[in-house]
């Protein structure tokens, strides 16, 4: 497996990931990201024909409780780590015309 | 006597408390605890170590705070870590590195470094952790105290915040097994709070902590020793074989053959759950949001996210994203969670011929500050830890000897791994060495 990444590559990694990178951060991601999946790629070499995934160390199906309020999070709590809050609500910039 | 904030010269702590009730017991109440600063409080703040939560104040707490200050524990305040708990040096901290108490000029650990160096340095007598890939573990072996990370779903997870949900693990920093028996009895249980939490009561572990184990059957895996060990390291493990073999134990040779791609599987699986939890770090419902003028939401999350993590946070989400971007997943998620499968069944092919698994908990003792800048060499670190979480097994860290280094004494860990919720076991088998051995009581000369 070809594990070396493009600029290309890590600039859109970076913008699934919504990080705004600099040109010297993405080319040092470029390095070391490189050199963590030349290591992780020795995944591969291991034969897991036929095993089944795990995800989880428990394999716990969903686990549901009774469908009952109890105790929540009054709004002044909710909003008071907020880094804009107006009245009761979340303050954000416009966001409405952008392309995402 | 001088408060913990005088003696902390380490940068153990991020924020000390309740400093006037500070008071040493020798009993678990009153018993001083220090948390590590990823566990919601809802005195003082929840940083994680990272300018994203600057300020952040709990309106809740975590299940185990709730627990442990019912029982009537003092807690004395929250330590640094790395940041969101990615790191085994707690370099990695927005508010500076934390010093080894053994020797400054060297790293504690991580990612719960101050909550390692808080207890080695006596600062208290205990503290919270999280481990996630060896984060309690390896600190523990580098600060010279016991380190244990439960099994699983022993503990309530409800309040941690998330890293790898499916590895991360609520554990504790104490001076004797004793103290980790008593203060995780306590913790563990069910919480309807945490769905990964385990409905079964939880095991007694403090009640005939000290009865040794009649019969004990140790694993030896070829793959913990070898040249990849410091010599020393080496030499402390034959020593505390030795030892075993002197109360009565059986020493087993076994064989774990995954014990290295543990940490390529290690290294896929965290990342890609981070990327998924950290994926909250917004910048519309708390913590960091960008100052800069945006365009749109696109730039005020990518600026928020650039600003507010950190190098190895950024990198862990970017390798996390990659590895579960179409065209990828199978070859490294669906891949690793294969491997992860394969090395639980290792495990418990393991443990039908031992009982514990022992070997170092590190292949080297504490190293210098700014010494392992390429990330994989760190991440190298956790080659005898990460197994143990991807399984969910539990785990402890015990002083088991030192090595010199400049003039210095530093420690080593001696690592015993335990079955699934077969925890009671696991800390009787480290009590019978801290029963045989003085390791434990050594401390660093700050704290004689």
């Amino acid at each position: 497996m070809n594990t070396s990444l493009t600029t290309e590559e890590v600039r859109h990694i970076a913008k699934l990931s919504r990080l705004a990178l600099t040109d010297g951060e993405i080319e040092k991601a470029k390095e070391d990201l490189s050199t963590i999946f030349e290591h992780i790629s020795r995944l591969s070499e291991l034969d897991t024909n036929g095993v089944e995934p795990l995800d989880h160390p428990t394999e716990l199906q969903n686990r549901t409780r009774d469908d009952t309020v109890g105790e929540v999070l009054s709004q002044k709590q909710v909003l008071a780590n907020a880094p804009a809050a107006k009245d009761v609500y979340f303050d954000v910039p416009k966001v409405l015309g952008g392309d995402t | 006597m001088s408060t913990i904030q005088e003696r902390d010269t380490f940068n153990a702590f991020h924020e000390y408390w309740d400093l006037e009730n500070e008071r040493q017991s020798e009993t678990l109440q009153g018993m001083t605890l220090a948390v590590k600063d990823n566990i919601v409080t809802k005195t003082g703040t929840t940083t994680c170590g990272s300018k994203m939560l600057e300020g952040y104040k709990s309106p809740f707490n975590a299940t185990v705070i709730d627990r442990l200050e019912d029982a009537g524990v003092v807690l004395v305040g929250k330590t640094n870590c790395d940041e969101f708990a990615m790191g085994s040096s707690t370099e990695h901290c927005a508010w500076g590195p934390v010093l080894n108490p053994w020797d400054r000029t060297r790293v504690p650990g991580g990612s719960s470094g101050g909550s390692a160096a808080a207890v080695a340095a006596r600062l208290c007598q205990g503290a919270l952790g999280s481990d996630t890939g060896g984060s309690i573990r390896q600190p523990a072996a580098f600060c010279g105290v016991v380190g244990y990370k439960p099994t699983y779903g022993l503990v309530s997870r409800y309040g941690l915040v998330a890293f790898a949900s499916s590895l991360d693990q609520i554990g504790t920093f104490t001076t004797t097994v004793q103290d980790a028996a008593n203060l995780v009895e306590i913790m563990a249980g069910f919480d309807e709070l945490d769905s990964t939490c385990r409905e079964e009561p939880a095991p007694a572990l403090s009640k005939n902590l000290h009865d040794s184990i009649e019969g004990l059957r140790i694993g030896i895996p070829s793959q913990y020793t070898g040249s990849q060990n410091d010599p020393a390291i080496n030499a402390a493990i034959t020593s505390a074989i030795n030892t075993y073999r002197e109360l009565g134990a059986t020493i087993i040779e076994i064989d774990l053959p995954l014990t290295e791609v543990g940490i390529s599987t290690y290294y896929v699986l965290a990342p890609a759950e981070c990327s998924s939890n950290l994926a909250r770090y917004d910048g519309i419902r708390y913590g960091h949001r960008t100052d800069k003028p945006c365009k749109d939401l696109f730039e005020l999350y990518s600026n928020t996210r650039a600003e507010g993590f950190g190098t190895e946070v950024k990198r862990r989400i970017m390798l996390g994203t990659y590895v579960l971007s179409s065209g990828y997943y199978d070859a490294y998620y669906n891949n690793a969670l294969k491997t992860r499968r394969l090395i639980c069944q290792e495990y418990h092919i393991a443990f039908e011929q031992c009982d514990v698994i022992l070997g170092p908990t590190t292949p080297s003792v504490a190293f210098k500050i700014g010494e392992k800048a390429d990330p994989l060499s760190m991440y190298l670190c956790d080659i005898y830890t990460a197994n143990t979480n991807i399984a969910g097994i539990c785990g402890i860290s015990i002083p088991c000897g030192f090595s010199e280094a400049e003039g210095k004494q530093l420690p080593i860990g001696l690592h015993l791994q335990g079955s699934w919720y077969d925890d009671a076991r696991l800390l009787r088998a480290a009590q019978m060495f801290q029963t045989a051995t003085d390791f434990h009581t050594k401390v660093p000369e700050c704290a004689q």
